[in-house]
């Protein structure tokens, strides 16, 4: 991939699902990618997907005419990387790849399994809902949330048998983790060689969803708050990167669906969506709706006509000029 | 009188019962001269069976001469052990009790004993009127006897062989088959209230795959209406034409069904899947899961003198679905209206006639319509090889043209070289040239579509031919299928004129008994750029 194809007028467009809790991804997977973007300080635009909840293919990124998928080849960042769109990580020094290396598979893996954890077995189900179902219908949100459950339970060998195991080794693992990376971080900007690299964008995506958006009652975060570099390090970038306003087109779902609803729990962060925007969505659409309330209940009543007042039931099914061979001579 | 179940049998008085049923009263005024007759004809019922016959010939003459006053005292029904006898009286008392006349009560019993039949859970109906008490002149009993199936479970498996359109291009014959398998239960009469149960699948090995179980009940409480419900699971594969699969969980409750009128309600889960990360950025964007809650209302005439060789008469159909109903406002949203007109008008010689129809659809969002687009699981797709000519089913067939063959499309993911290259690689065999892959377009529907069609269908020569209704025809039909959601304020009327495709042939039809076989050469005369339309031999099979 030519680089003069970044620097031509074809924009970068993130698709990744939607934002809350003071974050403008609220969705663990999709907000390294957002980082990294933003680390990169690359002009792009975020589109949210509202109906796919359960695909692994979001958080993608539609460059021009061609799209970098989150399920293919090692993920977006990845690919971002090898096609030289995005290349946050090149000139890495030799001295410190091995190092780099680690941590960032500490961080893809202990660190998203906890969270991943946490979002479908831990906390109550309100967080996951509030992230990737809120803009679905009831019942499509609940089974998808049960399956998703089940299905990460499954992924990480979860039973009700080993639950408490289970969880302990996630919780000691990401302890660990937490431990070595505020070792590496010390005092420093950044993780390696005083510049932004893949594992701040990582680090910074995972530890600023822990903190919104996780209760505080929550294993995980207190265990990441207790590293006071850990957690200056996503107060000193959460300003520029994550609450910085960044353009957000038209969502990528064309049913429009509702604006997000707030999670119910007290202990969540709650974050909604700016508000004029659906003000003006609403006088748009006011008078609109009325007539369209107004037209279904025309359809409501004439059936009902048909039904009650013309008496068209007399003759179901079977007509006079019914052509079932019996004759009759008048 | 015995009316047997057998329709080639008819309306039969029993001889032994004549005079009592029929010799009643001829006119209405005449009661006491009724009861005399009466008392005379109990006399002669024990006449031998020739004298019998005779009274069965003066009964029918006495029937043609006019009105003879009875009415309906009784309704008998036996043979019923495990049906609801309260089903079959919602069939048939109100025809009997309306009766006033012996003529009225033969066509009463005719349509009891098709309504009876109907309902598809007796071996036999048979309807016996007989005289009436003595006590209670001019009237008459009905005796209605069934004989209830004595297995309720019947099924079938079928094999199709669904041969895809035989295209003979000059140089080339391309001919692919398909293989379908569907199988069917019924379960008949399960809980004595006429509910038949069935439960079918289908597979193609196309990837489509559908699976579903329903109830339908001849009436519901005191709605006389018959009352459907259907649980269908399908996924159909589009891979090949759009880039997508889709899966379809719903429920479908037939509230109204008659030979004119339809009403339906829909619930039913979407999901649109991306196995093969190819799809264009239209497609991307309606992956994903929704929810439909629709009603539906058809109404259909079809007053043509064949499904499958009209010649006279006229078709119309009308659909209408409004989906959003519910308190949910995340359901999807939209208006749908399908019209279908067809006419056939004789020609006169050679057994001609000329068809012509027109068909137009629309879709749109009926919520925030001006920055949305309907959902792709309910757009028009146009382009297939059924003919137009017999079935009403909205705009979806033009010759020449392949299934999603025409209308809008968007470009593929295009996949950059490198990893065209790695690509190859790992497969080893592939062509590491560095090019970038061909950019094929995925079909994405219409708003709004609009076909019409002339045929003139004629007898072929040949008697052998004639006699087995194989006939020519010559055809012409045009279409056109756009999206108009997006830009409903400033529609482009005249563009929309300018892109119509048409195509011509010729061909020879093969009516069965179950669908219509069509052999045409079909000629394309227009057609826009991504469209993927053929000059050549086709070949369809359509049902009516």
């Amino acid at each position: 991939m030519d680089d003069e194809r970044v620097e031509d007028a074809q924009e970068i467009v993130l698709v990744a699902r939607k934002g809350g809790f003071g974050l403008p991804t609220a969705c663990p997977v999709c907000l390294p990618v957002y980082c990294y973007l933003r680390f990169a300080k690359v002009n792009f635009k975020l589109r949210i997907d509202r109906s796919n909840p359960d695909s692994d293919h979001i958080p993608y990124v539609e460059y021009g005419d061609y799209v970098a998928l989150n399920n293919e080849k090692g993920g977006v960042l990845e690919i971002l990387n090898e096609e030289n769109i995005i290349q946050l990580d090149s000139e890495l020094s030799k001295d410190c790849f091995s190092d780099w290396v680690s941590t960032k598979v500490m961080i893809s893996t202990w660190l998203a399994e906890a969270v991943q954890y946490e979002l479908w077995v831990a906390c109550d189900s309100s967080i996951a809902d509030y992230i990737y179902f809120s803009d679905l219908p009831w019942a499509i949100g609940k089974v998808l949330h049960w399956n998703q459950s089940r299905a990460v339970k499954q992924l990480h060998g979860i039973t009700k048998l080993n639950v408490t195991e289970k969880e302990e080794e996630i919780y000691r693992k990401a302890n660990l983790a937490y431990n070595a990376l505020s070792a590496k971080l010390g005092n420093e900007e950044f993780f390696f060689e005083e510049r932004p690299t893949s594992v701040d964008a990582l680090f910074l995506a995972h530890a600023a969803f822990v903190i919104n958006a996780l209760p505080e009652t929550s294993l995980l975060r207190s265990s990441l708050v207790k590293y006071a570099n850990l957690t200056r390090f996503v107060e000193t970038f959460k300003g520029d990167m994550l609450e910085a306003s960044c353009s957000s087109s038209q969502t990528a779902s064309p049913f429009e669906a509702s604006s997000s609803s707030v999670p119910r729990t007290k202990k969540s962060k709650q974050s909604p969506k700016p508000k004029p925007k659906k003000r003006e969505r609403t006088e748009e659409e006011k008078s609109f709706r009325r007539r369209a309330k107004y037209f279904i209940a025309a359809q409501v009543v004439s059936v009902l006509i048909f039904l009650t007042v013309l008496g068209g039931m007399g003759d179901f099914g079977v007509d006079d000029d019914d052509n079932d061979g019996l004759a009759y001579d008048d | 009188m015995a009316i047997t179940s057998d329709p080639e049998v008819g309306v039969n008085p029993k001889p032994g019962d004549t005079e009592a049923e029929i010799e009643g009263t001829a006119d209405a005024g005449d009661g006491e001269e009724a009861d005399n007759d009466e008392t005379e004809e109990e006399e002669e019922e024990e006449e031998p069976s020739a004298s019998g016959r005779e009274k069965f010939n003066r009964a029918l003459i006495r029937l043609s001469e006019g009105p003879v006053r009875i009415r309906v005292h009784d309704v008998i029904i036996r043979g019923n052990g495990k049906t609801k006898k309260a089903l079959i009286e919602a069939e048939v008392l109100d025809a009997f009790r309306s009766a006033s006349s012996m003529q009225e009560l033969l066509r009463a019993a005719g349509l009891a004993n098709a309504r009876l039949r109907q309902l598809d859970i007796f071996e036999s109906v048979t309807i016996v009127l007989d005289s009436g008490s003595s006590e209670l002149p001019n009237t008459a009993n009905v005796i209605i006897d069934i004989v209830e199936v004595k297995n309720p479970l019947s099924g079938d498996l079928v094999v199709y062989t669904k041969p895809e359109p035989l295209e003979l291009v000059v140089h080339i014959v391309n001919q692919a088959r398909y293989r379908s398998f569907e199988g069917s239960l019924k379960l008949k009469n399960l809980f004595g209230y006429g509910d038949i149960w069935d439960a079918s699948g289908a597979y193609e090995f196309d990837g489509t795959s559908e699976i579903s179980l329903g109830v339908s009940l001849p009436r519901f409480r005191i709605i006389p209406a018959p009352l459907t419900t259907r649980v269908l699971l399908l996924s159909q594969d589009w891979l090949k034409f759009s880039s997508y699969k889709e899966h379809l969980l719903g429920l479908s409750v037939g509230l109204i069904s008659t030979r004119k009128h339809e009403l339906t309600y829909n619930l039913t889960w979407c999901s649109l899947l991306d196995p093969s990360s190819i799809p264009s950025k239209s497609i991307r964007s309606q992956l994903g899961h929704s929810l439909l809650s629709s009603i539906r209302y058809s109404c259909k005439i079809d007053h043509r003198d064949s499904k499958v060789r009209p010649t006279r008469g006229y078709a119309f159909s009308s659909t209408s679905q409004i989906a959003g109903l519910g308190p949910d406002n995340r359901l999807i949203q939209f208006l749908r209206q399908d019209f279908d007109l067809r006419g056939a008008i004789p020609l006169g010689f050679y057994n001609a006639a000329l068809n012509f129809g027109v068909t137009a659809g629309a879709v749109m969002p009926w919520a925030g319509f001006t920055n949305s687009s309907t959902p792709m699981c309910e757009r028009f797709y146009m382009g297939s090889h059924s003919s137009p000519v017999c079935k009403l089913g909205g705009p979806a067939s033009l010759f020449s043209f392949k299934q999603r063959g025409l209308g809008p499309t968007d470009m593929q993911r295009v996949i950059s070289s490198k990893r065209i290259e790695d690509k190859d690689a790992a497969s080893s065999g592939g062509d590491a040239s560095g090019s970038i892959a061909s950019q094929n377009r995925d079909a994405v529907g219409g708003d709004l579509a609009v076909t019409a069609f002339a045929d003139l269908s004629f007898d072929l020569p040949l008697k052998v031919f004639r006699e087995s209704g194989v006939h020519g025809h010559m055809f012409i039909n045009v279409g056109n299928l756009i999206k108009v959601s997006e830009e409903l304020a400033n529609f482009p009327f005249h563009r929309f004129l300018d892109t119509f495709r048409s195509s011509a042939g010729v061909g020879i039809v093969i009516p069965t008994r179950l669908f219509r076989m069509e052999i045409n050469y079909c000629y394309l005369l227009k057609q826009s750029e991504h469209d993927h339309g053929k000059t050549g031999i086709q070949f369809s099979l359509s049902t009516s």
